[in-house]
């Protein structure tokens, strides 16, 4: 089956061009649905904007609403708390399990498989499952709680409770991070381990001093990562569970921005929340380059 | 070679988003194309989006499969958005996109939001040139909540319903209480339902309530008006409109709702109603009465564990205000076939299509034709009182069709829901709602 004049018509490709080439589809997709968009949501967040009617130019006075309205700094209060609550603790989490898991023991891939399977499960079915958990009075955890006599919060009834509900139920949804700090520990290699072991380090500095300054870049990558996805995925448990109630307690941002724009056709203001969320990651992640950054110059002297 | 031609493809994609997203807004000034049709429409099914539950989705079902046995050469899609609240934001991103279906339905308190912007295509030249039905086949008051200024009839409405209170006689004949007559009063209302709220084993928990209603503005409305007041007033001074909940008779039929959770407790606490909602509860036989319109009839309808029927809303000094329930069937302006949409909606709402949809029980049908006729007044298919419905008519009340109402309903109920869970007191929660609507008013 040789094709004589293939060699004409494709020319043979250098090592960049056939990287290029087979990145295409990927930044045609990039463009397409990240950065044209992107590039949209910039203009139209200082635009008046109903859907129906062409955008005009109404200034900064998208962000003067919304700095007037109880609920955007009641979002904008709730995204924060969430993200520098359930990201630390998150990390914490998958950290711990993955250091747990590392060493091979009985029943290891067990657990890998069920503490990776909350991940796998649609975002809608596992806000579905959480919501009976919570129930105030039929749910398992407060008959629970009650048989223990311990008191059983009205979880999504009250605010104060209703927050940290939403935190306990994303704790197990820490897959992606649990099998990328295992990927990460697998890195470490096993003579730097025995080394260790042979001047005489305990287990405690084994972790302290060793694992852990050698997973810094993978934690540093999942809690950037963590941050980001923490702003956004709020919204199917609160849209599910809640609605943002009660009293705006578990609204977040990114539920705002959906319901300025296709609730109250305020397009215009529902991209200039998302500008805002978009300035909240960065300030985080800002945050923590400067938090890790002096982390590691503490562990370098 | 990627440096060169990623440019060229942004752009490309840059005007194409442009281009979709943007679309021009619908000319009003088209000639209508209901009769004579110069220009062929496309190919294609009409497409025909609905909300409701699954036993309300059957009534469309069975009309659409009548349409297309009727006429062989049309086909209808069906859409069905369960939830109502999800089907206002599938609206509004369809019509964004450019892409509406060619027939929806739409309450009266939201339709303005579309008309205003010139979305919806008026149906009053439609309607006239009509062979099929005429507008005084419709009772005036459904036509009427479909009326956008100049532009006149915008939309089909399909029924005229309203708040009517539906009750568990199975458990009124338990408690030894005799069944509401139509002619009770605000204080036999709230007796009735202390008498049917017990904690039957003892736990210090009531097991069954003797009511089950939402805090909204919309089921709130009517207590407002029997006692004199209103929703909403005109500030003579700017001419802007505002919410009048503050005012003594408003705030009076306010408390009064209110304390029928936080001061008699009829009403399942905010705890029980996070644990199981209202209507749920009406469903099971744990709460005696609950409050809705027309809507429920076809899930009621499968109920087998206990008898039940309605009674109008109590009333106060005989005020016997209600508020008007309607949906209509509207036409967006970027239908390529309305033509085609037009002559399904007609179907729909002649006596024909209006018999089958009121058939399931979802509708109190706009066409006087068919709402007397045993297809909705059926004695043999419950409720037995079906006529309660007509009765209220004359007594109806529209909300405002204001383009933000959605919200203005949205936030007064955020707010009302606070008092009605003992939250937060009734002067601050009217204080709050009315300063945070005043944004929304034209």
């Amino acid at each position: 089956m040789a094709v004589p004049h293939g060699a004409k018509r494709w020319p043979a490709l250098t090592h960049p061009q056939a990287l290029g080439l087979m990145l295409l589809p990927y930044l045609l997709g990039l463009a397409g649905f990240i950065f044209v968009p992107a590039g949209l949501m910039l203009g139209l967040a200082f635009t008046q904007y109903d859907g129906l009617s062409l955008p005009h130019w109404i200034g900064l006075q998208n962000f003067t609403l919304l700095f007037a309205d109880l609920r955007f700094w009641a979002a904008l209060k709730n995204s924060i708390f969430f993200t520098v609550l359930a990201v630390p603790l998150r990390s914490l989490g998958a950290l711990a399990l993955a250091l747990f898991l590392n060493q091979p023991r009985r029943g290891a891939g067990f657990y890998r498989a069920a503490i990776y399977l909350p991940t796998v499960i649609p975002d809608i079915a596992y806000a579905l499952i959480w919501l009976w958990v919570f129930n105030p009075l039929y749910g398992p955890l407060n008959v629970l709680l009650i048989n223990l006599g311990l008191p059983a919060p009205a979880w999504f009834v009250d605010p104060s409770t209703a927050k940290p509900a939403l935190i306990v139920m994303s704790l197990f949804q820490i897959g992606e991070g649990f099998v990328i700090l295992l990927a990460g520990l697998q890195t470490i290699s096993r003579e730097v381990l025995e080394s260790a072991i042979v001047d005489g380090a305990t287990r405690r500095q084994l972790v302290w001093h060793v694992i852990l300054p050698l997973l810094r870049p993978w934690l540093v990558l999942l809690t950037i990562r963590d941050v980001i996805l923490s702003l956004q995925n709020t919204f199917t448990p609160a849209w599910v569970m809640t609605g943002g109630g009660p009293y705006y307690a578990t609204l977040f941002l990114i539920q705002l921005a959906y319901e300025e724009a296709f609730d109250g056709f305020r397009f215009g203001q529902g991209a200039a929340i998302l500008l805002i969320i978009l300035g909240v990651a960065a300030g985080l992640v800002v945050s923590l380059r400067l938090l890790t950054q002096r982390w590691s110059n503490q562990s370098d002297e | 070679m990627l440096k060169h031609s990623t440019p060229l493809l942004i752009k490309l994609l840059l005007i194409q988003i442009l281009l979709v997203g943007c679309t021009s807004p619908p000319s009003t000034e088209q000639p209508l194309t209901a009769t004579s049709s110069p220009t062929p429409e496309p190919a294609g099914n009409v497409s025909f989006m609905i909300f409701g539950d699954p036993a309300e989705l059957q009534a469309y079902q069975n009309l659409v499969k009548a349409f297309e046995a009727k006429y062989p050469d049309q086909k209808i899609d069906l859409i069905h958005i369960p939830d109502q609240a999800d089907y206002r934001q599938r609206l509004a991103a369809d019509f964004a996109a450019g892409t509406p279906a060619d027939v929806v339905l739409i309450n009266y308190r939201r339709f303005s939001a579309f008309a205003d912007k010139g979305a919806l295509e008026p149906l009053g030249p439609y309607l006239e040139k009509s062979t099929l039905i005429q507008a005084d086949d419709f009772y005036p008051e459904a036509l009427a909540a479909f009326q956008w200024g100049r532009h006149g009839l915008m939309c089909i409405p399909q029924n005229v319903s309203s708040l009517v209170v539906y009750y568990n006689k199975n458990l009124f004949q338990a408690t030894g209480v005799t069944y509401p007559q139509a002619e009770w009063t605000w204080d036999d209302f709230l007796s009735a339902a202390q008498a049917l709220t017990q904690d039957q084993d003892g736990d210090g928990r009531f097991d069954q309530h003797g009511l089950g209603v939402e805090p909204t503005l919309q089921r709130v409305a009517p207590f407002i008006w029997q006692n004199g007041g209103d929703v909403v007033r005109i500030e003579r001074s700017v001419w802007t409109r505002e919410l009048a909940l503050d005012e003594p008779p408003a705030l009076e039929a306010i408390q009064w709702f209110i304390d029928l959770q936080v001061k008699h407790h009829v009403v399942p606490n905010a705890v029980e109603a996070e644990a199981e909602n209202y209507e749920s509860r009406f469903l099971n036989g744990r709460v005696a009465m609950y409050l809705n319109s027309r809507r429920g009839v076809p899930t009621y309808r499968t109920i087998t564990k206990f008898d039940w029927d309605v009674v109008p809303l109590p009333h106060k000094r005989w005020r016997h205000s209600s508020v008007l329930h309607a949906d209509g069937y509207c036409l967006p302006s970027l239908s390529p076939r309305k033509a085609a949409a037009w002559k399904f909606i007609e179907y729909a709402n002649s006596v024909e299509g209006q018999t089958l949809v009121a058939l399931s029980g979802r509708t109190v049908p706009s066409l006087k034709a068919v709402a007397v006729s045993p297809a909705f007044l059926d004695p043999a298919a419950k409720p037995l009182n079906s006529r309660v419905f007509l009765d209220t008519i004359p007594n109806l009340r529209r909300l405002p069709r204001l383009v933000h109402w959605s919200e203005i309903e949205d936030i007064a109920g955020d707010e009302l829901e606070r008092a009605f869970y003992g939250q937060a007191n009734l002067a601050e929660v009217i204080k709050a709602a009315g300063l945070r609507t005043e944004e929304y008013f034209p």
